[in-house]
């Protein structure tokens, strides 16, 4: 068997360039070990016929790949899925489409005394199984997490358990093929799946934060494997939500947000704009995500959604005012679930009584949810087949502009995409 | 001096040992803390005190 795997070459071992606290492009020996298959009879079963893809698998010895990930397996370096073995030939791709220097800084997280270079993003991106043509949104998906602020305050080791949220918009979205439309917060498309799995693995690997250690989320949530999506332009009756920002809308951008959840909502009745309008109100209003005075949340709305909204004439603006009118909790039922006050010294919600809650102000009765219009943010994603949407619950800004930065780079598809 | 309930100590020794003081020593007590009643509060502290007295070297 012809062994043509170049898994992680020699000349990455002795760079020395490499970060603290990095993954270093140190090669494994990858001489193909011996793999012993376990014996087993195979169960009996009517194959179904069916017409076989032309494969154009090339020769290669899976010893020295598997050699190769199982070696980035034990240092650790990984989110729990097998992680692309890097070399610095493939680095040098990645580094190509930006004109940042590779020790510039992207992140850095001073209470951690860790930062990521351009070049630790890179190595990352592309054990994340990014192409080199992504990587521009990658490092501006950096730019808008610096900007949101959340992250360098340890947000990402808080129990709360949260994961970083990116959004695309642009012309990038189709160059690298971002899904926009059916399955948009699901699997299947390798833009989506390897940007936002980029950033997960820098936050494992550069800074170190594994979990039960220094990642203390209770539970987290499944989009700390991946969240990136992109605005369905084409499918939305409004302006994308970059250029509701003051981007040109040949710009390419990358939102990014701290999130929690994301909660859908089943509404295929109705063509009435307050009908739908009040189901997702009552969504951001849940009790259950009222930790702190007031919320925040990212309304993605499908094709069919949107267009009910904007049929009845209703402006991104008309809907952001309407949610924040109704998006509401009864005093009743705040107290009822112990969330009827605010402390005085972290305005988190607790129970009227409490020694460290500040007197209630009854004079106001349902309690609003939101702070502001704009502390609700709409857009559209997903396919155009169903009344069905999302309400992303979001942590950090609650009323000020989305962290929103352009893409700057080459985002040219190669011929290996 | 720093306190952490119980559920943290794998945490905070991850900090202490980055800050270059792997061997810090934390007052340690039971989780949770943040569901505790003021009598509850009161008591931890009590149950603290022993705890903290030695780390600080105090003598009896």
């Amino acid at each position: 068997m012809a062994t043509a795997v170049q898994g992680v070459p020699p000349d990455a071992t002795d760079s020395g360039a490499h970060d603290s606290g990095s993954p270093k492009v140190d090669a494994p020996d990858v001489r193909a070990p011996e793999v012993d298959a376990p014996e087993f009879d195979a169960p009996e079963f009517d194959a179904p016929e069916f017409d076989a893809p032309e494969f154009d698998a090339p020769d290669i010895d899976a010893g020295e790949i598997r050699a190769a990930m199982e070696y980035y397996a034990r240092q650790q370096w990984t989110d729990g899925l097998p992680v692309v073995p890097v070399t610095e030939s493939y680095l040098t791709e990645f580094l190509a489409r930006t004109s940042r220097d590779p020790s510039d800084v992207v992140l850095a997280m001073p209470h951690l005394n860790r930062e990521c270079t351009v070049r630790l993003a890179a190595i990352n991106a592309a054990m994340a199984g990014c192409l080199p043509e992504y990587f521009p949104v990658v490092l501006a998906a950096w730019d808008a997490l610096v900007g949101e602020g959340y992250v360098t305050r340890a947000i990402w080791q808080s129990t709360t358990g949260t994961a970083p949220l990116l959004i695309v918009n642009g012309p990038v979205r189709n160059q690298i093929g971002l899904n926009s439309a059916g399955n948009v917060f699901g699997s299947g498309f390798r833009a989506n799946a390897t940007i936002g799995r980029s950033i997960r693995l820098t936050a494992i690997n550069v800074f170190g934060l594994h979990p039960h250690l220094l990642d203390q989320a209770t539970q987290g949530t499944p989009a700390k494997y991946s969240a990136c999506i992109a605005e369905n332009e084409e499918a939305s009756p409004w302006e994308p939500l970059h250029v509701q920002y003051g981007f040109d809308p040949a710009e390419s951008t990358v939102t990014a947000m701290v999130i929690r959840s994301c909660v859908h909502i089943e509404a295929r009745h109705t063509q009435q704009p307050e009908q739908l309008g009040l189901d997702i109100a009552g969504t951001i209003a849940r009790t259950g995500a009222m930790v702190h005075e007031t919320t925040s949340a990212t309304v993605v709305l499908s094709p069919e959604h949107a267009r009910v909204f904007a049929s009845a004439g209703w402006s991104k603006q008309d809907v952001r005012q309407f949610l924040y009118d109704r998006a509401a909790s009864s005093r009743a039922d705040l107290a009822a679930v112990g969330k009827d006050a605010i402390s005085r010294n972290t305005r988190w919600r607790l129970p009227a009584g409490h020694p460290d809650a500040l007197p209630a102000d009854e004079s106001f009765d349902p309690v609003p949810a939101l702070n502001s219009p704009g502390a609700v943010q709409v857009m559209v994603a997903g396919a155009s087949n169903a009344g069905v949407s999302a309400v992303i619950e979001s942590l950090g800004a609650r009323g000020n502009p989305p962290s929103i930065a352009k893409v700057e780079g080459t985002v040219k598809v190669s011929s290996t995409a | 001096m720093s306190i952490c309930t119980d559920s943290f100590v794998p945490a905070a020794s991850a900090m202490a040992k980055l800050y270059g003081f792997p061997a810090y020593e934390f007052a340690t007590m039971p989780h949770p803390l943040a569901s505790l009643d003021q009598e509850q509060i009161d008591s931890c502290a009590r149950e603290l005190m022993p705890q903290l007295l030695r780390i600080l070297g105090v003598e009896p």
